[in-house]
């Protein structure tokens, strides 16, 4: 135990020791004027993202721009969580659904999320729905497959062992295929919560008014280098913080699957 | 009543008769027999060990008497019906234990009961006799990766009484265990039968075991398969792994054996 927690000091001071070496260089390095010019250095960079809290960055100030990105990512990464999941196990569990829906999606999903931009900007206008369907697109195919996985490759003795138990059809699906599935779930998960949070960005970028992608934009429209990099520290960090909270959800979900505690 | 008088008469619960089963081979084509011409009577409430050497086909026996598999020809009733598929009447305690993962030790016992509808309190009795039954008191929020194999053992070995299934097949249920153990549940699963009379058939390659537990012994032979031998065995419970009688047996049974590499 005493020793666990020894090695998880150790890797923290490790993770430590690399950024203040990141944070060294690149304050050396921007000492020099010309660099300086391209490249803020680090304080500036944290001084301008502390002041956007209190001072607006367009329309709104860096929480509020935080929030609207957020909760773009939250609609439409929720949705297809929901239907990717549904689609993904049925697909998974049901021979005669995958045989008509499996080509299709195989055909869909290689596509990447930015060419579908211009076709959902046609279709949804440049509002906020056109940014759901974006973060939705790039949610719901990683999503989709794990789950298609999960539920193809659940164990065959564990599903005799349920019938031999007397579950119907209707319970096996439910009792068996969806718990069976989750590890491969959560794993899909873990991949759509990056993907979304690329396809807000990206969104945003392309489109929008607001938003932390639309303060990176509008960094390099106005030539302002530090607000682009604040804009990018941003979405790293929220990115980051997505992933480690989509992790605590696994743990809880698959806590029958992790060995002692 | 007349029931009494009927019931004093042996009955036969299980039959099997001109079993053949067949496996595609796969890649070099053709087909390779694994159960041929097998004929199998089973009684009621009965102690029956199908004694065999490795890979001869147990499991496969086993698997078509469960309703997992079809026979390839031949027929195999219960009760004077033809077994169709997979019925909580017959219980299986799998060579691979195939325990649910998800679920805790309660979860898993109670589980055929829960897909039958029985409310909560009844079902979590019934599973908490079987579970102090077995030995697992103390351990009923434990998910299975938290106990060791033996106990998991254990718990598929409630699981399927749990069920009151009127036949256990159970497929060499303590293979994996240290020989510590393996007496200790062999001891264990005679007092479970005794306590519930219900139909027993068990498979296992422990000539050992096989006496130890049986009420009759059918040795199967090698591949592909059917029976070889049988034994009535009338040596009086407790048995004693050195007592003469025992120990006639089974060199009687050792020599009819086939032995495999
Ligand atoms: N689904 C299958 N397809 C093809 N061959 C199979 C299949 N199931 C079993 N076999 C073959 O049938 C033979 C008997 O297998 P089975 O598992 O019934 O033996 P067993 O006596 O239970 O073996 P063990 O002692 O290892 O448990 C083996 O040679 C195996 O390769
Ligand atoms: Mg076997």
């Amino acid at each position: 135990m005493l020793e666990r927690k020894a090695k998880m000091w150790q890797k923290i001071a490790a993770a430590a020791v690399s950024f203040a070496l990141l944070i060294l260089i690149w304050q050396l390095a921007a000492m020099n004027p010309q660099f300086s010019q391209v490249m803020p250095g680090p304080f500036a960079v944290l001084q301008k993202f502390f002041v956007s809290f209190v001072e607006p960055i367009g329309k709104n100030v860096m929480l509020q721009h935080m929030l609207i990105t957020l909760s773009r990512w939250a609609a439409g990464f929720i949705a297809a969580t929901i239907l990717g999941i549904a689609l993904g196990l049925t697909m998974g569990w049901y021979r005669g659904f995958e045989a008509f829906m499996r080509p299709l999606f195989e055909l869909v999903r290689p596509i990447p999320t930015l060419a579908w931009i211009p076709l959902v900007i046609l279709w949804c206008g440049i509002g906020e729905l056109a940014k759901y369907v974006l973060v939705f697109i790039g949610a719901f195919m990683s999503i989709v497959q794990n789950a298609y996985h999960g539920a193809k490759s659940v164990d065959r003795t564990i599903v005799n062992a349920a019938r031999m138990l007397g579950c119907n059809d209707r319970q096996m699906f439910f009792t068996i295929v969806i718990p069976a599935s989750v590890p491969a779930i959560s794993a899909g998960l873990q991949i759509g919560v990056a993907s979304a949070w690329s396809s807000v960005v990206a969104a945003e970028l392309v489109r929008s008014s607001s938003g932390v992608g639309w303060i990176v934009v509008t960094g390099q429209q106005n030539n302002n280098m530090t607000q682009i990099l604040v804009g990018i520290l941003v979405i790293a960090v929220i990115g980051l913080l997505l992933a480690l909270l989509i992790r605590r959800v696994e743990d809880v979900l698959c806590r029958w699957n992790k060995r002692g505690r | 009543m007349q029931m009494e008088q009927t019931r004093k008469i042996e009955k036969n619960i299980i039959t099997l008769e001109h079993v053949d089963k067949e496996f595609e081979k796969v890649k070099e084509g053709g087909v390779f027999e694994v159960v041929k011409d097998l004929n199998i009577k089973v009684r009621e409430n009965e102690f029956l060990v199908l004694f065999g050497p490795g890979q001869c086909g147990k499991t496969t026996i086993l698997n078509m008497i469960a309703g997992f598999e079809e026979p390839t020809a031949g027929t195999i009733r219960m009760k004077g019906e033809k077994i169709n598929g997979p019925d909580p009447s017959r219980g299986m305690v799998f060579q691979n234990l195939a325990i649910f993962p998800w679920l805790t030790v309660m979860g898993n016992v109670e589980y055929g009961l829960r897909m039958k509808g029985v409310d909560k309190k009844t079902r979590r009795e019934k599973a908490q006799y079987y579970i102090d039954l077995v030995g697992l008191k103390g351990f009923e929020n434990h998910y299975p990766i938290q106990i060791s194999g033996g106990m998991k053992q254990r718990v598929g070995i409630a699981r399927a009484y749990c069920n009151e299934p009127d036949v256990i097949l159970m497929d060499e249920p303590f293979g994996a265990l240290d020989a510590q153990t393996r007496y200790l549940m062999q001891d264990e699963i005679i007092r479970i039968w005794e306590a519930e009379k219900r139909t027993v058939i068990f498979v296992t390659n422990n000539i050992e075991e096989a006496v130890y537990v049986a009420d009759r012994i059918i040795v199967i032979r090698n591949c592909p398969t059917n029976v070889k031998a049988e034994y009535e065995i009338n040596l009086p419970r407790p048995r004693s792994y050195i007592d003469p009688d025992f120990l006639k047996l089974r060199r009687e049974i050792n020599n009819v054996v086939d032995h495999t590499l």
